[in-house]
């Protein structure tokens, strides 16, 4: 197995009487509340623990979010550049550049090209649909982004993969009449690919293209459902079967000298779901797309009718993100859910391998160490931790087929 | 110019289906007399609507819900308000008429502006209320209620002038809800970019050769009266009129003025 360290760099210090006043903390919150010296500091801060990463041989991810408290990579191939001059050793997988919100997948696979020429071959590639406030930030069309992330993948790709001089591109979403990068990757035929993704009939497409199925704080079942999904259609498909190596699962993940010092510090990185999510419904539930329209019998009544349950958590299925469900989780009940491992080495190495077992196993274990209060120190901390407890013994499972 | 006289029933308020363009429409019909080609607005037509009967004493309606909205299905390829247009001009031609009377609200007001300044040989009169459609402030000033990224509280709010008029949702059955958020998609899909609007149109409604009347919800805060008035201003032979004690849908807060306005300009 392999461990990859995320941090979204969140900023967590809007008073929370100014939260509790506004119905979104992404997209709508005034950037006033944003202190750019706070923000500097934070930088320095997650850039240090990336470096971190890279002495303790975590391989680290970069991601982008735009307009909120939870994260304020609000470019994620700035940060990518920064990271492959940076390190040394790990693998640095972009999860990712939004690219349903951007305009130019050419401009887009420029900047991973670069990257991956400038860090000598260790990026990955991945691919993430865009939660709603997403939508309004961008000003990307919540209609049709489904659509348009494979159009867009699929000029990323050719783009790498191109070497014989222009080709042109003139799709439904995307035109490109001339597409010439340089440099081109380093890798050859171009970096690995990963997609973020909560629902089975994504996982089916990411099989056909052999992409890396990542699943964020999706718990054991949800999670499984997905890559059964994948694992069929890869059979369905008449392809090779699918390794561990094709699975990725996020759950915050905190190792601690104690059980209880794993679960206290562990808590602070919930912040993230119990407050860092919150997304007003015209970016979420109300958002065009979201939801299929057979289920608006469901979603729209305030109370569902006599004799039916709504069985439907509100918030955004198709992204591989967490619910509304979420917002007052405990640590316990986060452990007890598959989204979380935290508490002394042993426990946590047990926690993952518990959910290892229930998913039928997969290689890539994304933690995110840090959201919230969770300070630096306590930060790094856990990465020391973990790499030096948990990591060698993740390192040494070997994948049995059933 | 000789008047088409219609002779057609009374329509029974079932919904019709209508193939243009190989493409099937799901089509109301409702009243009696000269026909009036009605474009719906965010939402597609509620056939229990007060001003459909109202209306029909005075006209024969004929109001095709868009692809993607009520009921009719949305082929692929078709997501523009090129199509849009296009279809509609096509369906003018399925029409037994020679000319009709073009009635657009909100969305369909600007689906019809764009139909009459292509083709208003192709009608009699235009009527629009409160349309969208066309920018007249600065780069940046929204001429338009951005009702995606808005709270939905504040759309209801600046859509009604009396909210209780509002949809109730627990008050709909499972297809009247099912509906509502196709309608709710597929005016996304045709209006998030630029959002609700044309930026060549504005230039182009000199071309609008028919009488047209430009009704507007006095408390209209989607698209203002003042939005209204500049549009109006732009169609040569237009009269502005304003409905007092209504929103952005003064057809369904104020049926009775509302029909009153539209007979009267009927028969001028």
């Amino acid at each position: 197995m392999q461990a990859w360290y995320l941090c979204e760099n969140p900023y967590p210090f809007v008073p929370q009487e100014v939260l509790d006043q506004v119905d979104s903390v992404r997209a709508s919150l005034p950037n006033k509340y944003c202190d750019p010296k706070v923000a500097a500091q934070l930088f320095e801060e997650c850039l240090d623990e990336y470096r971190l990463c890279d002495e303790v041989g975590l391989n680290i991810i970069s991601n982008e979010h735009h307009s909120g408290i939870n994260c304020l990579y609000s470019a994620s191939p700035l940060i990518l550049g920064i990271l492959a001059r940076e390190t040394k050793n790990v693998r640095i997988l972009s999860l990712g550049t939004l690219v349903t919100a951007r305009p130019d997948p050419v401009r887009i696979a420029e900047e991973y090209a670069t990257a991956d020429v400038i860090s000598r071959g260790r990026i990955d590639i991945g691919f993430v649909k865009s939660g709603g406030s997403e939508m309004a930030s961008a000003n990307s069309n919540p209609i049709g982004n489904l659509e348009r992330f494979w159009e867009s993948i699929d000029l990323i790709k050719k783009t790498l993969s191109e070497h014989d001089g222009p080709f042109s591109w003139e799709g439904k979403y995307f035109t490109h009449r001339h597409v010439n990068i340089w440099p081109r990757p380093y890798q050859q035929p171009h970096p690995p690919l990963w997609a973020a993704t909560g629902d089975p009939e994504t996982s089916v497409e990411l099989a056909r293209r052999d992409i890396i199925n990542a699943t964020f704080v999706r718990g054991p079942d949800g999670t499984k459902k997905s890559w059964d999904a994948y694992r069929q259609a890869r059979k369905d498909f008449g392809m090779p079967k699918a390794g561990p190596d094709r699975f990725a699962y996020m759950g915050f993940t905190y190792v601690g000298d104690s059980d209880e010092e794993g679960m206290r510090i562990g808590d602070k990185a919930l912040w993230f779901l119990r407050v860092g999510a919150r997304s007003a419904t015209q970016y979420s539930r109300s958002l065009p797309g979201t939801n299929p329209p057979s289920q608006a019998p469901l979603l729209y009544r305030s109370a569902p009718p006599p004799g039916r349950s709504t069985g439907l958590a509100s918030g955004v299925p198709h992204v591989g993100r967490p619910a509304a469900a979420f917002r007052n989780v405990t640590a316990e009940q986060a452990v007890a859910r598959g989204v979380m491992f935290a508490g002394n080495p042993d426990t946590v190495f047990r926690q993952i391998m518990d959910f290892y077992d229930k998913v039928g196993g997969f290689e890539h274990l994304i933690l995110m160490g840090r959201s919230g209060f969770m300070t630096h120190e306590e930060a790094e901390k856990g990465i020391r931790m973990f790499a030096k407890e948990v990591l060698p013994r993740l390192r040494e499972v070997v994948h049995h087929d059933e | 110019m000789s008047r088409q006289t219609m002779t057609t029933e009374a329509g029974t308020g079932a919904t019709d289906r209508m193939t243009v363009n190989g493409i099937d429409l799901e089509v109301l019909r409702r009243g009696a007399g000269r026909p009036v080609l009605l474009l719906h607005g965010m939402d597609s037509v509620s056939p229990a609507a007060p001003y459909l009967d109202l209306l029909g004493r005075h006209a024969e309606i004929i109001a095709p819900s868009s692809p993607g909205f009520g009921h009719s299905p949305r082929p692929d390829d078709f997501d523009t308000i090129y199509d849009l247009v296009h279809l509609y001009l096509a369906l003018l031609d399925e029409l037994p008429y020679d000319k009709v009377t073009l009635l657009g609200l909100s969305f369909g007001g600007w689906l019809a502006a764009e139909i009459a300044a292509a083709s208003s040989h192709r009608l009699d009169k235009l009527i629009l209320v409160d349309p969208v459609g066309i920018k007249i402030g600065g780069r940046e000033q929204r001429d338009i209620l951005d009702v995606f990224n808005t709270n939905p509280a504040e759309v209801k709010r600046r859509s009604w002038h009396d909210e209780a008029r509002a949809p109730d949702f627990d008050a709909m059955s499972d297809d009247e809800l099912v509906v509502h958020a196709r309608n709710w998609e597929a005016l996304c899909l045709y209006a998030w970019h630029p959002y609700m609007y044309n930026p060549q149109l504005k230039q182009w409604l000199g071309r609008i050769r028919v009488p047209t009347l430009v009704l507007w919800g006095a408390g209209d805060q989607v698209v203002t009266p003042d939005y209204g008035r500049a549009y109006a201003g732009l169609i040569p032979n237009s009269r502005f009129e304003l409905i007092e004690g209504a929103g952005h849908y003064p057809e369904q807060e104020q049926p009775e003025r509302f029909v009153e306005r539209i007979a009267a300009f009927l028969k001028s």
